[in-house]
Parts: structure tokens; sequence; C-alpha cells
């Protein structure tokens, strides 16, 4: 992982704690901790991906009462994928990215929803057939010009 | 496998079995009782995020104190009001308790304390409130504000705990209209975005009709909630089993997203000396209820 990688996924750790834990905001702030394992992890290999997603899941569930792990388990899913990524796609392009984000963001939201307790959890139609494809659009803009603002030249998205 | 630091078959296998066994490991997370899954998150919560939960801390208690003093101030003329107007009815009530026979009712005392919500996934009706064991918060205690009540503590650390509002779908609360007439329980039913989120009163008389605007209060039944606390307003039928019950749709009394400070009932025994000391609040920009 470059230093430019590496200080991109230190930083956006930093501002989604900052947005959502001493904010209090919502899904108004986008899912950087997603951004930061979906973009880290493509500089990573899948073991040190997963330990990426492992940990930043960690934090993310640190709040939560009834289905603990359940975002542990989905960013540590990510974090492989992403990491594996690498080898079948360079990457580069512009709508790679934008796919590749959105795609991470829905996949996260359905991996979580798999595990998460069936009492608490909603329904599968609203949150991830509605909300959750407009959430992953909303990241996937934001992430792409995150990515291309502080990767730009480091020839992986 | 092109770009792996260690190329060839064997350190990519070596590197797919450890990314594996780090996912095992993950699921392993979802499936641990709940106890090691509660250590674990208090350590997290004590130690990376800790930094930014003072953070919230410090805002919210800002925002507190630029609060209109002129709001503040007719708040407490009222409740000062309030309290002259009642100042003898502790009195009767006793006296006539006395008459009746009856028992003395359960004193509670009640611990102000400021809220905060997180906005990472899955806390969406969890908040945290700045007492825990050190100041005598139990699991189950209600948590309520000058308009209602807002939710109940789930689990409880040394000085802090966390606490699900009534939008929460494992939320129950026994209930009853203000004449003490009708009874049932509520819950709450999820609407296809969170501000659809509403309560039901369930389990009440058939032969019973309640009048849309009613006013629900909790029971005590059960003891994990004082009685007597507003929860809402009937706002119309939702079901009916025919002969049986009926179910209807409350309005609830406080909006949880816009709650910042609350208080936290405390049972006590109703001899103690605790029942007329003071409480001092575990957050000094706290408000409580009156």
């Amino acid at each position: 992982m470059t230093s430019r990688a590496a200080a991109l996924v230190l930083g956006l750790v930093v501002a989604h704690l900052l947005l959502r834990v001493a904010l209090g905001l919502g899904n108004e702030a986008p899912d950087l901790f997603l951004l930061a394992v979906l973009l880290g992890s493509r500089h990573l290999t899948p073991r040190s991906g997963a330990v990426l997603g492992f940990a930043v899941g960690l934090l993310e569930d640190a709040f939560s009462v009834s289905s603990f792990g359940a975002t542990i388990f989905a960013l540590t899913m990510l974090g492989a994928a992403g990491a594996q990524s690498r080898y079948f796609f360079v990457g580069k392009s512009m709508p790679f990215l934008v796919s590749y984000l959105a795609l991470g963001k829905w996949l996260r939201d359905l991996l979580s929803w798999l595990v998460s307790d069936p009492a608490t959890r909603r329904a599968f139609g609203d949150y991830l057939l509605f909300e959750s494809p407009l959430l992953a659009l909303y990241t996937s803009v934001v992430g792409t010009v995150i990515a291309l603002l502080v990767l730009k030249g480091s020839g992986r998205a | 496998m092109a770009g792996l630091s260690g190329s060839g078959n064997e350190g990519s296998r070596s590197q797919l079995l450890g990314a594996v066994g780090v996912v095992l490991l993950s699921l392993v997370t979802v499936y641990l009782p709940s106890a090691p899954q509660q250590a674990i998150a208090h350590v997290v919560r004590q130690s990376v995020l800790m930094p930014f939960t003072e953070l919230h801390a410090f805002l919210a208690g800002m925002r507190a104190r630029a609060r209109d003093f002129d709001i503040l101030r007719a708040q407490m003329d009222s409740a000062m009001g309030f309290v002259a107007a009642h100042a003898t009815l502790a009195e009767e009530n006793r006296q006539l308790r006395e008459i009746l026979l009856l028992g003395q009712r359960q004193s509670v005392r009640y611990l102000p304390t400021s809220i905060m919500r997180t906005g990472t996934s899955g806390t969406g009706s969890v908040f945290r409130v700045a007492a825990g064991t050190g100041q005598g918060v139990g699991p189950f205690n209600a948590v309520v504000t000058d308009h209602g009540l807002l939710g109940q503590v789930q689990q409880v650390q040394t000085d802090y705990a966390l606490a699900i509002d009534w939008s929460h779908p494992e939320f129950r609360v026994s209930a009853m209209t203000s004449d003490g007439e009708n009874h049932g329980i509520i819950e709450p039913v999820r609407g296809r975005f969170r501000e659809q989120d509403r309560l039901v009163l369930s389990g009440v008389d058939f032969l019973a009709e309640l009048e849309p605007g009613t006013e629900v209060l909790t029971s005590g039944r059960g003891g994990a909630f004082p009685r007597g606390v507003r929860i809402g307003w009937v706002a119309g039928v939702s079901e009916t089993l025919a002969g049986w019950s009926r179910s209807y749709y409350v309005t609830p009394s406080v909006y949880p997203g816009a709650v910042t400070h609350a208080a936290i009932t405390l049972p006590v025994a109703t001899d103690s000396v605790d029942s007329v000391t003071p409480e001092a609040p575990a957050d000094p920009g706290a408000q409580g209820p009156p």
C-alpha cells in the first residue's frame, strides 16, 4: 500500500467517526468506512484487505445492541473481495470505479442484512431494493470524487 | 496470480487461506454469546472511539448551553406553578390510601442524563446515556423525558449505558388509558421508512372503543416501567379481532431523534432515605424532567 493510499484510508476512517459519532449524522453522511475498505483493499493482498475490513467493521459495530458482528462480517468479505478484484480489473476507468463502489455498497448492505437478527432487520424490499440502491449511488459518487482527487496517478482506484 | 508480493501458487494460496480465516473469524463474532460481544464492543468504545464520544458530549453540552434562556425560564415557571398547585395532593393521597387500606406506591427517583446518538449502521434505535452502574442504573430501567416515555436501558457499564428507544423492534411496554379502564401492550410497528414508525396498542378489550386522542400511559405491570408515564395518544383503530380484542395506533408523545437530555427512572424502596435525597445530575449540562 502506498503512503498516499494509507493516508486516504486513515483520513476516511477519522472523517467517518467525526461525522457519524462526534456529530451524530446518519445517512446524510456518506459511508466513508465502506469507501476506506473498498479503496484501501485495492492496494492490499486479500488477507490484509480482510483484516482491514474486520478492523473497520469492529469500529462500526461497537454501538450495535442487537446485531453485533453483522457489519464486521460484511466489511471483512468486501475487504477480501476488493483486494482479490485487482487481479481481474485494473480499475483506472471511471465506469469501473463508479460501479465498483456502488456494487460494493449494495453488497455491504445485503451481507449485513443476511446475518443480522431477523427480529430487528428491516423488510428486504424496502431496504435492499429501494433505500440501499439510492445510498449506493450516493456513496459511489462521493467515493469516485475522493478517489480521483486523492489517488490520481497511483495507477489503481 | 499477478500482483502478489510473494508471487506463485504458494503465496496466493496462503493469502486466500488467510482471508478465509479472517472471514470465518468475522462470522464467529456474529454468533458469539451476548456477554463476549458486549465486552468486545465496550473495549472498542472506551479506547478508539472514546475521543469521538467525548467530542460528541462536548458539542451536545455547548448546544444545550446555547439554548434560549427565556424558554428555560418559562419551563421552570410552569413547573413551579404545577408543584405549588399540587402541594397538598401528596398528603391527601396518603390519607386516602390509609382509609382504603392500600399500600404505598412504589417510589421512583429520576436521574438526569444526556443522550448521545451515533449515526453508525445498526444503531438507528439505540442511544447512549451518560450514566451507568456507578449512578445506580440497571438493565431495563425506563428512560423518560418531560413529554413522556423515550425507551429502556439495555446494556449497562460503569459510567454509561446503551438503551433502546420505542422504535426498536424489541421494545414492549404494558399500557393503559389514563382512566385506568383499558389495558394492553404497546409495541412498535415499522413503517416503510423510519419516519413512518409508530406504536400500536394491542390486546384492548373488544367492547372498549377508544376515541382518538385518548391518552395512553404506562400501567406499571411487570415492574420494568413506573406507572403513569405518558406514552402517547390513540390515533385510530389498527386491527380488530372479531369478538376478541382491538388494536389501536398510538401517536407517540416523544420523538426520539429530537431528544438530547432525559432522565432514567430508578426504583427505590419506599422507606429508603434515597427517596427524599435530591439526585445529583450525571451530566452537569443535563436537564431532567419536572
